[in-house]
């Protein structure tokens, strides 16, 4: 057992988050009008948060060969995988904040709330990153949830928001209670919530566990129940039937936080409850078996997304299913048992989403009410830079070279092929070439198709215009100059390595 | 003089870039005026085509080479060096774009800023491929071309524009990403077998390692081969793979044609030199005679179906697929002569078939057709055009003192020659008789004869920029049928190196010991 730490320096990025979230709320309260202010408050808050996040880096680095920090009692756990995580956390949710403005202002919604949310699933989100203990990852995923809940509901008046919320609210808590279930049945088998005390108890050697088969059963099951947990989570087939309708449903600002931050937290959880709890070194196949079964469920997950993604008429639902399947690449570095690619992945992932929705918010008009692409027809050459951003946000879905989605989707078929997966890597492979042709289909309406000269030209508000910039110039900097990031993510597997 | 050379190859990669920034910019500045704009791209394309000549001379310096690190926790490079392989492809493009911004001068006037800056963009990319010295950054040109051309055939194209860009897109990408995936295959292996020191992408450590230890077991050559051979397969395209070229050919604009007869064709043979042939050898005599086998049926099934086409886009589209089936045929002879004459082939089918594709654009602006029966009698109206019709159709067919005729010749001897079957050669020759058959009646049904319609009586002859489209190529193809030398002495070298290393790696009885 761990000592009672407690060491708020470990939980300041959390913190300074949650302080801001609340004075956002109370600073709306006082201030009517404030959506602009609102943001100003968000950014600070998140840039003060990465700061210390960027502190925290340099101090695991620097204590790299004690292992991993840990604070109160082992609840908390900071290492690099957590950090990293954080970082796309918080990129998530400065981007999605810029991108609301115009949604809150447009429609006259009420912007404190919204950005407290938002920034409350960001620290739910962040302390799944950082959870040491199982009951630290469900209480990071309820917060986490919750506020996305409301956030898919947060145009009260009108019926889609209202379902996807509703939707995505029953499907998410039936799939919690399989988490839930899971870790209790790990509990039982293991006797700890504690993930570290887990994995030393089911280390080969250890007789507590392996000369029982009773127990050795309850931790089978646990596992699959956590792994069809995480499943719903992160959308893979076939659990991911929730997906589209929740991400058309839902203000699409929101769907674009929704796409990214909740879907990188649930990987974050799932590696450290997969990837280095029931890890490889440890026994009784327990690893092989997990293994095993993803592998399936990627290659499911994959041709689903895409089969299914290429008779979508919605973008909405096009860039939904596009999720399910970036979730099934992004599984490939998962069975890896490589944290570091799953990352990048994550980044390059989020990073693109984003700036697609952003496109398409702006496309859709107020009210999301051109998102069947039909609506798009010719529109290309009348907003030419938009319609280029999503063309560079496709191509890098798609994984063209000089973008960012190249890199990720390289880096990971690059490490899996290394491991020894070569019929999923030539899967995905194949897959990304039947997703080419669902990315290029807005390009169609966009370009090939005749002018409908009733459409208005989309208008777009500056803190979009800098959304879409910013995501532009993330898309590029991974996809040209990924060096330096790779040597930062390099080091920290070494440290891991130690 | 040598601190300046390696700024060649990059300013060669960046100058139509450049010339895409500055004509967006310009309507930003200046404000909206086509002439210039095609004023400017025409000029950095002729920039670009100045600037690639002096590597005629300079080819073979070690000094012509870029060479930096890229992300180097991963071995990427940024490679760019020219030899014998690529120099006269390159040449070819920057050749050919400036001849294909004129063709277009006045038949396209929708989106000229789009259409141009897609053009150079396009160049930039082709040039890229011929020059990368490493694998990832030439697959980042093979696959960042196709954004280009996508658009080039949707927008500007014809009535099935947008089944026939979907289809070049969706037949490239399924072979490319294979590819990629054997590039990774490749570099770990080399990477593991730990005779170059650090894991790299880079084409010539790895080709000179493989060259002297060939560290690849029998299999992996075998499914490597194949996944780079069937990118490069349906970019050449070879026989049962071609079937998105005349889709895109026809939809094409003119001088989208143009540029993807003459240059995007033969960077897939040149491909399975750079890549299939010195890097995999065993492999490369086991589907020798399949490929081989495929090249023929290419070449005459090529043939009969252009016979019968009736509109001359389609034509040329499917004499494209019977010389590529020459090019593949010379190239897997593995003699000297065949694979030099399959190097002069892709040249000449760049020249004659880019010229050809002129041919159909220019009677295309006039007439809005393109069916041969629309046409007839030409002669009397447009002489200066038949006369150069007929001779860029002389070059096609293989007409002794122009350009058609060494690489074919060559070709047909190296086959011959070759340890393989003599009826390789034999059957070939008859695609030499075809050629003759269909591009001579498509000649004779156009240009000769009565008038048949009033419409073609008083069609003008070329105009000042007609003459600069078709002349230069009319007078390279005579040059390069009577003075090959000139071209085939700068390439005799590389050529002779990788038949060198495949010869080495002849299994004992190529056809029998297929499977060790």
């Amino acid at each position: 057992m761990q000592s009672l730490n407690l060491n708020y320096y470990y939980v300041l990025p959390h913190i300074i988050l949650s302080i801001t979230g609340i004075m956002s709320l109370l600073f709306g309260a006082f201030n009517k009008q404030a959506h602009r202010d609102l943001v100003f408050i968000n950014s600070a808050g998140l840039i003060t948060a990465g700061v210390s996040t960027y502190r925290l880096w340099n101090l695991v680095s620097s204590n790299a060969k004690d292992g991993p920090l840990t604070a109160f009692s082992g609840m908390v756990v900071l290492d690099h995988m957590s950090l990293a995580f954080i970082f796309i956390f918080l990129i998530v949710a400065f981007l999605s904040t810029l991108l609301s403005l115009n949604f809150l202002e447009d429609e006259d919604q009420s912007p404190e709330e919204f950005n407290s949310l938002l920034l409350f699933a960001t620290v739910g989100m962040m302390l799944m990153a950082s959870a040491g203990d199982m009951v630290m990852v469900f209480l990071g995923l309820e917060i986490a949830s919750i506020a996305t809940y409301v956030l898919a509901g947060y145009r009260k008046t009108d019926l889609r928001s209202n379902e996807s919320a509703l939707k995505y609210f029953i499907l998410g808590s039936f799939s919690t209670a399989f988490l839930l279930y899971g870790m209790a049945l790990v509990y039982g088998a293991t006797g700890s919530t504690n993930l570290e005390t887990i994995s030393n108890a089911i280390k080969s050697g250890n007789n507590a566990i392996t000369a029982q088969p009773m127990v050795m059963e309850l931790l089978y099951v646990g596992a699959g129940m956590l792994l069809v947990g995480f499943g719903f989570k992160i959308s893979t087939a076939p659990f991911h039937v929730w997906t589209p309708d929740v991400y058309q449903g839902a203000p699409t600002s929101v769907t674009a936080f929704m796409a990214t931050g909740p879907k990188a937290a649930a990987f974050v959880a799932f590696l450290r409850i997969f990837v280095f709890t029931f890890a490889a070194s440890y026994s009784f196949q327990l690893h092989t078996t997990w293994v095993n079964l993803l592998q399936v469920l990627a290659i499911l997950t994959m041709i689903i997304g895409n089969i299914v993604a290429l008779s979508q008429t919605d973008i909405k639902r096009v860039l939904a299913y596009s999720s399910i399947a970036h979730a099934g690449y992004a599984l490939i570095g998962f069975l890896a048992d490589d944290w570091i690619s799953v990352a990048f992945y994550m980044l390059t992932y989020s990073i693109m989403n984003i700036g697609a929705f952003a496109v398409v918010s702006v496309m859709a008009g107020k009210g999301d009410e051109k998102t069947e692409l039909e609506n798009w027809a010719g529109m290309g050459f009348k907003s030419l830079g938009l319609s280029i951003a999503l063309l560079v946000f496709m191509l890098s879905m798609a994984g063209m070279p000089l973008t960012g989605g190249f890199m990720g989707k390289f880096f990971i078929f690059k490490t899996a092929w290394d491991k020894g997966f070569h019929i999923i890597v030539i899967v995905a492979v194949l897959n990304s070439a039947i997703s080419v042709y669902y990315y290029l289909r807005p390009m169609v309406m966009l370009f090939f198709r005749d002018e409908n000269e009733t459409n208005p030209t989309p208008l777009m508000s500056w803190t979009t215009y800098v959304t879409i910039l910013l995501a532009l110039a993330g898309t590029f900097y991974l996809g040209i100059m990924p060096g330096r990031l790779f040597s930062l993510l390099e080091v920290a597997k070494d440290v891991l390595v130690k | 003089m040598n601190a300046f050379k390696p700024y060649i190859l990059n300013a060669l990669v960046f100058l139509p870039l450049l010339g895409t920034i500055i004509m967006l910019m310009y309507d930003q500045i200046v404000g909206k005026n086509e002439e210039s704009l095609r004023r400017i791209a025409l000029f950095f394309s002729t920039l670009t085509f100045i600037a690639s000549l002096p590597l005629i001379w300079w080819t073979g310096d070690p000094a012509l080479s870029v060479n930096v690190p890229w992300v180097e926790n991963l071995g990427i490079n940024y490679h760019l060096e020219v030899d014998g392989l690529s120099l006269w492809l390159v040449l070819l493009t920057t050749m050919l774009m400036p001849i294909a911004i004129l063709s277009g001068w006045t038949s396209v006037h929708d989106k000229v800023r789009e259409y141009l800056a897609f053009m150079l963009v396009l160049e930039t990319g082709m040039i890229g491929v011929f020059l990368a010295m490493d694998m990832i950054l030439f697959y980042l040109f093979w696959e960042v071309m196709l954004v280009p051309m996508y658009f080039l055939i949707g927008v500007w194209g014809g009535e099935r524009r947008i089944y026939a860009a979907i289809k070049f897109v969706l037949y490239t990408m399924v072979g490319s990403l294979l590819m990629l995936v054997a590039i990774i295959a490749l570099y770990l292996l080399h990477g593991d077998a730990q005779v170059g020191g650090k894991a790299t992408f880079d084409i010539v450590t790895i080709t000179k390692n493989l060259a002297d230890s060939n560290f690849l077991s029998f299999n992996q050559q075998y499914w490597m081969f194949l996944a780079f051979g069937l990118a490069f397969a349906i970019k050449v395209p070879l026989f049962p793979f071609h079937t998105w070229l005349p889709d895109a050919h026809v939809e094409a604009p003119t001088a989208g044609s143009v540029i993807l007869a003459g240059v995007l064709l033969k960077m897939g043979t040149y491909g399975f030199m750079r890549f299939n042939l010195p890097m995999f050898p065993e492999a490369a005599h086991h589907f020798a005679v399949p490929i081989m086998v495929l090249a023929v049926i290419g070449i005459i099934y090529g043939a009969l179906v252009a016979m019968v086409q009736p509109d001359m886009k389609k034509l040329i589209a499917y004499s494209s697929v019977s010389h590529l089936g020459f090019v593949m045929l010379g190239m897997f002879a593995f003699t000297d002569m065949g694979m030099q004459g399959s190097l002069y082939q892709m040249l000449n089918h760049g020249v004659s078939s880019g010229a050809l594709f002129l041919v159909v654009g220019i009677i295309y602006e006039r007439r809005h057709t393109r069916q041969i029966s629309e046409f007839g009698g030409l002669a009397t109206p447009m002489p200066v055009f038949s006369t150069l019709f007929l001779i860029i159709a002389f070059s096609s067919i293989g007409l002794p003192l122009l350009n058609g005729f060494v690489g074919e010749f060559l070709i047909l001897i190296g086959t011959f020659n070759s340890t393989y079957s003599r009826a390789f050669a034999a059957f070939a020759t008859t695609g030499v008789i075809l050629s003759a058959v269909y591009m001579l009646w498509m000649v004779q049904r156009v240009v000769f004869g009565e008038i048949t319609s009033e419409k073609n009586r008083n069609l003008p002859d070329l105009n000042l920029r007609e003459k600069f489209v078709l002349v230069p190529l009319v007078i390279l193809i005579i040059f390069m049928g009577v003075y090959p030398s000139f071209f085939l002495n700068r390439t005799a070298e590389q050529v002779k190196q990788i038949r060198t290393v495949v010869e080495k790696n002849k299994p004992s009885n190529p056809v029998a010991d297929n499977l060790k």
